[in-house]
């Protein structure tokens, strides 16, 4: 490829945002660490030494405070893109995130829009237990009035978040910190693509399926692609067709792609790193069985975190998280093939 | 006539290593000079790697290996 | 209110006991993590935040506590577990994530915690505050001796439930002390640059209560100070904020390259180790002799190496583990 570079989750999504704030003065960066340190998780660098404080501004630890801020100025007319550094810290400030930015618009008829992108990392594998490693997909897809997006790759990444600043909608970014690129979290190269340096979107609310296949379809998000991916290249050498579809929103849920590939598959595996009860994992079987039953030659199943908070120990957390030998094993369940020993 | 990718010796200080993080181009892609392709780690920073020349991209040392200061990782042509 | 020798003696072994730990600790937490720094490899994966420096507030204020007194602590918790008398081996145990510690390898090192002796804690800033008041109700209302005090950063001054709970427990007149340690740095971003006023003992005054600031992380003068704001819970007169300087000698959390931090600002924190200090103190008084304190800190030593050892030897947890404990 001419003029190939790849970037890191990190690096696209400080571009995507550099990009739109060159472009439009309204978009600013609130969130803490996100200045000087260019966020704990890389994705603000840069922003700092190109635009100055006013326009990236480090908080202090007051999510209620500057989370109902970037309400009140995306109602304004402005464009945060706040950060809320770990998904697990939503507990401090779900008031101004669920009451507030997902409903205005709503209560006032359209007459008041808030435009604005909370970023926020998720994901565990590394020990940082249970105030530090959730993915709360289901808890923020649940609620209604905010669109929530992760990518499981840069080119998706940056298209995401150019649409998402874009947007005149409250956007959820989630990034998920195993596909960050950070070093000091190992890195999944998998993540790390091609990105064209001009701007562009990845339209919200459209899945992508990176790899076709015939006898079984794989639906995940954001770091469960990966694993599905891989399960998928080994599935192949036992003869088993994947499909994996990668969702990139959780709403709006592209149900209609969901349902073409398990029309085309009849077999259905949601792998899903958040709880597995009442969530995003329940949502797309739901999706499924509502309308596409006769498509189906087996039930589905779910591959999802179990109902306990994350353990820290290693083996614990380990034996909780979805993985590829869990999806493999699970594939050849569903097709009826044979479990090896 | 190749261009080694070198890890340079005053990147920092010390003799610890590094190890590569990313790759931001694949083995051979065309490569302008001055163009971002790594990213390596010492224990607790993150530094860059440039191209030293334009051409054609070829990968030495894969990502997840660990380099010293003079280590070639690569080289353009 | 000036320390017994007694006194003196444990608070200085409790510093030397945390700090040695906190040096074995971050010895064994780089194990497997060099050359390639991966947060997720070695004896002690994920998160830790060291407390080397910061020694004197938890035993200037802990030296006033008895087991039955409550303790919630924060994401950088070990020098307060120590002071409060958390069992070391089960802590240790636990920091390793072997079934032998406090919470079976469930917990790790943010979430540490033992009924025994009351102290918890936890990694969202601002969380131990409502508990730990939550604490002195539960005494007050039973009737039962016990003064809660809780630990907090002065970053966590900017959240909403230090505004809640001072209130809280000044509206209620709770037996409670709220412990501001003031290290100046909220990761990477200065006091300075977060907060509106030079000192959060002023805001104490918002809520009708005794705000004091401690400088110079001097754990004599800590001492002074919390006495009086513990025997005040103590005597049912209400709660009371101190806010305590000191120096926070290692990075936020382990990998921390902290390239924030204004060049010297280090090298200077760590001239004013507080525990050098201390001995000079105890030696310059004449209340102890070096043999003395050479004792104290073999004792010291002695006990951390317990517990890392008996930490190495115990055994993981078993996978499934992972499921039990949801509920009781």
């Amino acid at each position: 490829m001419d003029n190939e570079r790849k970037l890191t989750i990190a690096r696209a999504m400080a571009e995507a945002t550099a990009q739109e704030m060159r472009n439009d003065p309204r978009v600013f960066v609130m969130g803490e660490d996100i200045g000087e340190l260019g966020g704990v998780f890389g994705n603000t660098r840069g922003l700092l030494e190109e635009f100055g404080k006013t326009r990236v501004r480090d908080t202090p630890i007051s999510e209620t405070g500057f989370i109902g801020a970037a309400v009140g100025a995306a109602q304004d007319g402005m464009r945060p893109v706040v950060e809320l550094m770990f998904v697990d810290f939503f507990g401090v400030c779900f008031d101004a995130i669920y009451n507030l930015m997902a409903k205005n618009t709503y209560f006032s008829g359209g007459n008041f829009n808030v435009p604005m992108v909370l970023m926020t990392s998720t994901g565990g594998g590394y020990s940082d237990a249970g105030q530090h490693s959730q993915c709360l997909y289901g808890s923020f897809a649940h609620l209604p009035g905010m669109k929530v997006v992760s990518p499981s790759n840069a080119y998706d990444a940056k298209g995401l978040m150019t649409a998402a600043i874009r947007d005149p909608n409250p956007v959820i970014y989630m990034y998920h910190k195993g596909l960050q690129g950070m070093g000091w979290l190992g890195t999944e190269a998998g993540a790390i693509t091609h990105v064209p340096e001009e701007a562009y979107e990845v339209e919200i609310g459209k899945a992508a399926i990176p790899r076709e296949g015939s006898d079984v379809t794989i639906v995940s998000i954001a770091q469960g692609v990966h694993h599905g991916l891989k399960a998928a290249k080994t599935l192949e050498e036992q003869g088993i067709s994947a499909e994996v579809v990668d969702l990139r929103s959780l709403v709006p849920l592209d149900r209609e792609t969901i349902r073409a590939s398990v029309a085309k598959t009849g077999r259905l595996i949601v792998v899903d790193e958040d709880y597995h009860s009442f969530g995003v994992s329940g949502e797309i079987i739901a999706t499924v069985t509502e309308t596409n039953m006769a498509d189906l030659k087996a039930p589905p199943k779910r591959i999802a975190y179990p109902d306990v908070p994350i353990p820290f120990a290693r083996v614990m957390e380990q034996h909780c998280l979805p993985n590829a030998d869990k999806i493999v094993a699970a594939a050849r369940e569903v097709c009826k093939a044979p479990v090896s020993a | 006539m190749a261009t080694n990718i070198t890890i340079p010796s005053d990147l920092w200080e010390g003799g610890e290593e590094s190890v590569i993080t990313a790759w931001l181009a694949s083995d051979g892609a065309k490569i302008a000079e001055g163009a971002l392709i790594a990213e390596i780690m010492t224990a607790k920073v993150q530094h860059e790697i440039t191209a030293p020349a334009t051409g054609t991209l070829s990968i030495a040392k894969a990502q997840d290996e660990v380099v010293a200061k003079g280590d070639v990782i690569g080289s353009i042509s | 209110m000036q320390p017994s020798k007694q006194t003196l003696a444990w608070m200085y072994e409790m510093m030397v006991t945390s700090r040695r730990f906190e040096n074995a600790i971050e010895k064994i937490y780089m194990e497997g993590k060099t050359p390639v720094f991966n947060m997720a490899n070695g004896p002690i994966p994920g998160e830790m935040h060291l407390s080397d420096g910061q020694e004197p507030v938890a035993v200037g204020v802990c030296a006033h506590l008895n087991p039955e007194d409550i303790v919630t602590a924060t994401h950088r918790p070990h020098h307060q577990a120590i002071a409060k008398g958390v069992n070391l081996k089960k802590m240790a145990a636990e920091i390793f994530g072997k079934s032998t510690g406090l919470s079976g390898g469930r917990g790790g090192h943010m979430h540490i915690f033992d009924p025994d002796v009351n102290f918890a804690c936890s990694g969202i800033i601002g969380q131990g505050m409502g508990p730990a008041a939550g604490a002195a109700l539960s005494r007050k209302i039973q009737g039962k001796p016990g003064v809660a005090v809780s630990f907090i950063g002065e970053g966590a001054a900017n959240q909403g439930a230090f505004h809640e709970t001072l209130n809280l427990a000044a509206v209620w007149k709770l037996p409670m002390v709220l412990v501001v340690e003031d290290n100046a740095w909220g990761i990477s971003v200065s006091k300075e640059a977060s907060t509106a006023i030079a000192r959060n003992a002023d805001r104490a005054a918002a809520y009708g209560i005794p705000g004091h600031y401690v400088s110079g992380n001097d754990p004599l003068k800590i001492y002074e100070v919390a006495g009086e704001a513990i025997a005040r819970a103590r005597a049912g007169d209400g709660p009371t904020l101190i806010e305590i300087e000191t120096y926070r000698l290692a990075g936020h959390f382990m990998g921390d390259a902290e390239g924030y931090r204004p060049e010297g600002e280090k090298d200077a924190l760590f001239e004013k180790d507080p525990i050098p200090a201390m001995r000079e103190t105890l030696l310059d008084g004449g209340s102890f002799t070096a043999d003395e304190l050479d004792t104290l800190e073999t004792k010291a030593q002695k006990a951390v190496d317990d517990a890392i050892s008996f930490a190495r030897e115990s055994a993981d947890p078993q996978p499934e583990d992972a499921l039990t404990a949801v509920f009781a």
